[in-house]
């Protein structure tokens, strides 16, 4: 047969392009059904984030304490703390350490009250999610804006507590980690001052009282 | 002027780039403060801040925020508050329309061939529809907008940033960011149009841009300032993260993410992650 070699030569890469797109599409398919559960989460603690910030009639002061206890029941603290030391991990004697936990709260509450007073009335939208490792997710979101702005890409790295919930590690805005953005300047700060902590918590120290004197 | 004086004129000018070049040989040296050996924290931080020449690079940090408090900051608040906002969106797209050849260039060198398609087309578009520019209709029309230079495209080839620097008027420019820049200069027509000439076409767009980039980051700079607590680290952080973002072209790197499964405070070894 003359016309069966044409055929089968057409044929060949065409069903070997087909096994690569399903076995593609296999590969991705755990991905793109995400996790049900990181997706509520980020959608619920966004709801209730926006409604604080956009609240006018809360003070800074009232904002700043509705932010916290939105952050004590739904952030790792302690981890973010911990990772934000970097290499300077164990070195907090045990009283720097609780020192530095109330203190790197009080300064993340202040830090993103702040940053977020530009936003008001904007919606979050989740736009996927997927499972890293066995107790991690990282949820994809985009702040859209009414007035035309272009969307701001979030995205939330959530890691399971003890009991199995969800809790927020990092949230990457635009393309920046700002639990990694921490950790720059504190071990920055750490190793310009001959690997004292203390010089750590004053600088923390007095970036929060300024922030209490600018209001 | 005489031939003496330019004779004199050049022999200072010799003479002072002599002394700064000493001055800048013997501040480098001065700057090599490494790490404790004794102290793995001390030597993994400094490894982790990839910054060798900190004490330099926090100096020329310091020198342009003087120059950006005397002059840049104000000039670019007059520019913001005085330009109404489509003038200053009208500038905006001009100075990118013309970054199109480099931008086409890039996307070509990443083998991005869609892209540089559709960006050649934008620039096409916005050229002649749009005014030399000054318009975007092209973004409506399905050809949005990309960024890409050399340095991404370094980047995508996997060539690390190597050690942070901080440059002069530059800002941030590690070694593969700060190669890339001249090397996309030789994309651009306008090196070969207007180098012999007065620089009058260049100088002009140089300054234009800076002061067009800083009067669109006028809060977000004031904020991260106030909310940083050491901002030179801060900004030397952000600069990391976005151009890492700016290659992967916004797509979040899930396998580079560091390790945090048995972060704490007590039982954790340090963790190592690539520098931040």
């Amino acid at each position: 047969m003359t016309t069966a070699r044409p055929m089968r030569r057409f044929l060949a890469p065409l069903a070997f392009a087909l096994t690569l797109i399903t076995a593609s599409l296999a590969a991705t398919l755990p991905a793109a059904a995400g996790d049900a559960a990181a997706e509520a989460f980020v959608n619920e603690i966004s709801v209730k984030a926006i409604d604080i910030i956009s609240n006018k009639t809360l003070g800074r002061a009232d904002r700043e304490t509705a932010f916290g206890a939105l952050l004590d029941a739904n952030a790792d603290m302690p981890k973010i703390a911990a990772f934000a030391l970097g290499q300077y991990v164990r070195l907090p004697t045990p009283e720097q350490k609780a020192k530095y936990l109330t203190l790197v709260r009080t300064f993340v509450i202040k830090v993103y009250v702040t940053r977020l007073s530009d936003y008001h009335n904007e919606k979050l939208v989740v736009t996927g999610s997927q499972a890293k490792g066995t107790n991690q997710a990282l949820v994809d979101s985009q702040i859209n804006f009414t007035n035309g702005r272009e969307p701001v890409k979030v995205t939330w790295w959530l890691v399971k507590d003890a009991t199995g919930a969800y809790r927020i590690f990092d949230v990457n805005v635009v393309g920046i980690w700002l639990a990694q953005e921490q950790r720059s300047s504190f071990t920055s700060v750490i190793a310009n001052n001959g690997g004292k902590f203390d010089a750590l918590i004053n600088d923390l120290t007095t970036k929060v009282a300024s922030a209490d004197a600018a209001k | 002027m005489t031939d003496h004086n330019m004779n004199s004129v050049a022999r200072i000018l010799n003479q002072s780039a002599k002394v700064a070049g000493l001055a800048l040989m013997l501040s480098l040296a001065a700057c090599a403060t490494r790490p404790d050996p004794a102290n793995p924290a001390a030597v993994q931080a400094y490894k982790e801040a990839n910054d060798p020449i900190e004490p330099l690079n926090r100096y020329f940090f310091e020198l342009n925020r003087f120059f950006d408090i005397i002059l840049i900051k104000p000039v670019a608040t007059w520019y913001d508050g005085v330009i109404p906002d489509r003038g200053k969106q009208g500038v905006r797209n001009v100075l990118d329309n013309l970054r199109s050849f480099v931008v086409v260039a890039n996307d070509s060198l990443q083998g991005q061939w869609s892209q540089a398609g559709s960006d050649a087309t934008r620039f096409g578009i916005n050229t002649t529809v749009g005014v030399l520019g000054i318009f975007d209709p092209a973004t409506g029309w399905g050809y949005p907008q990309h960024r890409e230079d050399l340095g991404q495209t370094f980047g995508t080839y996997g060539i690390p940033e190597g050690p942070y620097f901080y440059v002069p008027i530059l800002g941030p420019s590690p070694p593969r960011d700060l190669i890339g820049y001249f090397g996309d200069s030789l994309f651009d027509p306008l090196t070969y149009i207007y180098w012999d000439g007065p620089y009058t076409v260049p100088v002009t767009r140089a300054v234009l841009n800076g002061i067009d980039v800083r009067a669109r980051n006028l809060g977000t700079l004031d904020q991260i300032e106030r909310t940083s607590v050491d901002f030179y680290s801060t900004v030397r952080s952000l600069y990391r993260q976005s151009r890492n973002n700016e290659i992967n072209n916004g797509k979040s790197d899930v396998d580079n993410l560091p390790d945090i499964d048995n972060l704490n405070f007590d039982t954790n070894e340090p963790q190592a992650v690539s520098p931040q």
